[in-house]
């Protein structure tokens, strides 16, 4: 009973930082068309700009806030820079193409992953480091009982659960939430009502920066951090978005726990090594059993 | 033209580039020393994984991000068929091929479903995974030590007709005739009815399904042949000397990938240059750096650094590649000429 507690309130709180991945991922998906692969890049750079921070003695909150800062700039950064001159080319020859209009911004956001994997080691040296937590990762006591849940695993799901709620208000009871579901839904007829769908478009690629760079600081404390320590990340989010469906953010959150309770459980009940298998597996049967996600609805999946 | 007659050309003319690349290699081999031999050797072998990009994601218009783990199925059944039950090495490449095809087969048929970021995201979970049953299936696939082969020694009648051979140059020797059987095979797909089905369903799946054409089964056997082509490369690549998930990291995938790109995505050409690129490109970095006081720590991500940049520039600016540009120029200079 007790391992199954653990492998409970562990997974939940690893599915949060999963639910958050997977959220970025849909919202750039929803708003851009564009799969981010470099969206933990971009997480782990801001990581390490809040562990410079701190080792620079300044305080954990104000480093956290950076990086959610930096996080957003950079993704509007990737949109501005990168991802809109490369998709309001219209006469280049290659992006005529039905398939190589997803398949490039594919590569895109490879070659950002790689430049700033890159960067990041040529800056901070790439050596491995620890990454602080405002909360001690003890078993909480009560009395002389070790309960099975963490200080830091209820900072992470609270922290997470606070983002989903901001994130919750923003799309259902704000303007610009609005503007942004619109322009995902029809962009064209979200163009003529005059909203700027261009600069929703990058708002989208800033909020999906900040909540993977979100993601970044409450997931480092327990993997340490390096270059490439967030790719196990990228890959668990993506295949979360694609089990909640791509195109339902609700549901991105919804595979995020799920996926937590995956992992969670092989984890515990069988080997570590067993992780990657099964979230191959478990990818390849939610794209057999249910290709448009559990909350995805069939004809929005661009196929 | 009758159609027997095209076939005629299309055949003469990939003999004649198979022949050339091959003599090509054999040239270079012969200018360079020992290390840039080996260097050259894993050209020819990464350069039949780069052709099978230029088949799935040029001609087909599918993305795969884990081809490198079927180099790692490929280097797997080779070295597993060496090892385990003593079969000599050439039987071993050839039966690599046939179990990657079966691979792609199972690999096509869930891709055929997917496409865009779907199909790029299973490939590269899989790129990832696929190392890792190594280590889950410890007892037969030796886990993260992996399974020692090698080319082993050029045969005796080989020697006295050229003289010595370094064991540099005898893995050349035996991936060269593989590449060039490859890119023969490559070319000839590419040109005739097969290609034209590729291109037709990468360009728009409706168009080619009112033609008549069966989408999911072209699909189907683009992955089936990309895979075959990667096996290969991947066993010979695995014959340098072992057989491990460390020899095919996930990073191998999208090297094969930015070559690809770089070179150009739609062209043979472009994959050769592009794999030239990205094996010699450490290098000459290394010996620019060299002349500047530049920390070992920075030096280790300058390769990373330039070949993720010039992927960037290149989708960015020219998404045709090396091989787009140099078409452009040609074509202006044309115009001007009139």
């Amino acid at each position: 009973m007790n391992s199954f507690l653990t492998a409970f309130f562990s997974g939940t709180a690893q599915g949060a930082i999963y639910a958050l991945v997977s959220l970025g991922l849909v919202l750039v998906w929803r708003g851009a068309g564009v799969v981010n692969f470099a969206q933990m890049g971009q997480a782990m750079f801001t990581t390490y700009i809040a562990s410079q921070m701190i080792q620079h003695n300044n305080s954990y909150w104000s480093a956290f806030v950076v990086a959610l800062i930096c996080g957003a700039l950079l993704g509007a950064l990737v949109d501005l820079a990168i991802m809109r001159p490369l998709t309001s080319r219209k006469n280049s020859q290659l992006l005529n193409s039905q398939s190589m209009r997803t398949t490039i911004p594919v590569i895109a956001s490879l070659g950002i992953l790689g430049v700033l994997k890159a960067l990041a080691g040529i800056l901070w040296a790439g050596e491995e480091r620890g990454f602080p937590s405002p909360v001690a990762p003890n078993a909480i006591k009560i009395g002389s009982t070790n309960l099975a849940i963490t200080g830091f695993d209820l900072f992470v799901i609270g922290v997470v659960f606070a983002a989903l709620v901001l994130t919750t208000i923003f799309f259902t009871k704000t303007g610009m939430g609005l503007a942004m579901r619109a322009s995902a839904l029809n962009p064209e007829v979200t163009r003529l009502s005059g909203i700027r769908v261009g600069s929703v478009r990058t708002l989208g690629w800033a909020i999906s920066g900040t909540a993977s760079s979100l993601a970044g600081l409450l997931v480092t404390p327990r993997t340490n951090l390096s270059p490439n320590t967030l790719d196990l990340l990228l890959i668990v989010g993506f295949t979360a978005a694609v089990v909640g469906g791509l195109s339902s953010l609700a549901g991105s959150v919804l595979g995020g726990f799920i996926l937590g309770y995956v992992i969670s459980f092989v984890n515990v009940y069988s080997a570590p090594e067993n992780v990657f298998i099964a979230i191959l597996v478990f990818l390849l049967l939610a794209l057999f059993l249910r290709p448009q996600g559990i909350l995805g609805s069939k004809e929005v999946r661009r196929v | 033209m009758s159609k027997h007659r095209t076939h005629k050309i299309i055949g003469l003319r990939s003999t004649a580039l198979s022949l050339l690349l091959f003599l090509f290699f054999i040239l270079l081999n012969n200018q360079f020393g020992a290390y840039n031999q080996s260097q050259l050797a894993n050209i020819a072998t990464l350069l039949i994984a780069v052709l099978s990009i230029t088949l799935l994601t040029g001609a087909s218009g599918q993305i795969s991000l884990g081809q490198g783990a079927i180099m790692a199925v490929g280097g797997y059944s080779s070295a597993l068929l060496v090892t385990r039950l003593g079969f000599s090495m050439w039987i071993s490449i050839i039966l690599a091929i046939f179990i990657s095809a079966l691979f792609g087969l199972f690999l096509g048929l869930a891709a055929a479903r997917l496409s865009g970021p779907y199909l790029a995201g299973t490939t590269l979970v899989m790129a990832l995974a696929i190392p890792s049953i190594a280590v889950r299936f410890e007892t037969f696939f030796s886990g993260d030590v992996g399974l020692s082969v090698d080319y082993g020694m050029p045969p005796i009648w080989l020697t006295n007709i050229v003289g010595e051979i370094s064991i540099e140059e005898w893995s050349l020797y035996v991936a060269l005739p593989f590449t060039a059987a490859a890119l023969f095979a490559v070319l000839n797909l590419l040109n005739t009815r097969t290609g034209r089905t590729w291109r037709a369903v990468r360009d728009n799946e409706v168009a080619a399904a009112l033609a008549g054409i069966n989408i999911s089964r072209t699909k189907i056997f683009v992955f089936v042949v990309a895979s075959a082509l990667a096996g290969l490369a991947g066993a010979l690549y695995g014959f340098r000397g072992l057989v491990a998930p460390s020899v095919y990291p996930t990073d191998l995938s999208l090297t094969l990938l930015t070559a690809a790109v770089i070179g150009g995505l739609r062209s043979i050409g472009g994959a050769i240059f592009g794999t030239f690129a990205i094996v010699f490109l450490p290098d000459l970095i290394e010996r620019v750096s060299a002349n500047f006081t530049i920390p070992e720590t920075i030096g280790n991500y300058l390769p990373g650094l330039t070949i993720g940049l010039l992927l960037l520039l290149t989708v960015i600016t020219n998404p045709r590649g090396a091989a787009g540009a140099l078409e452009d120029l040609r074509h202006h200079r044309h115009r001007k000429k009139h």
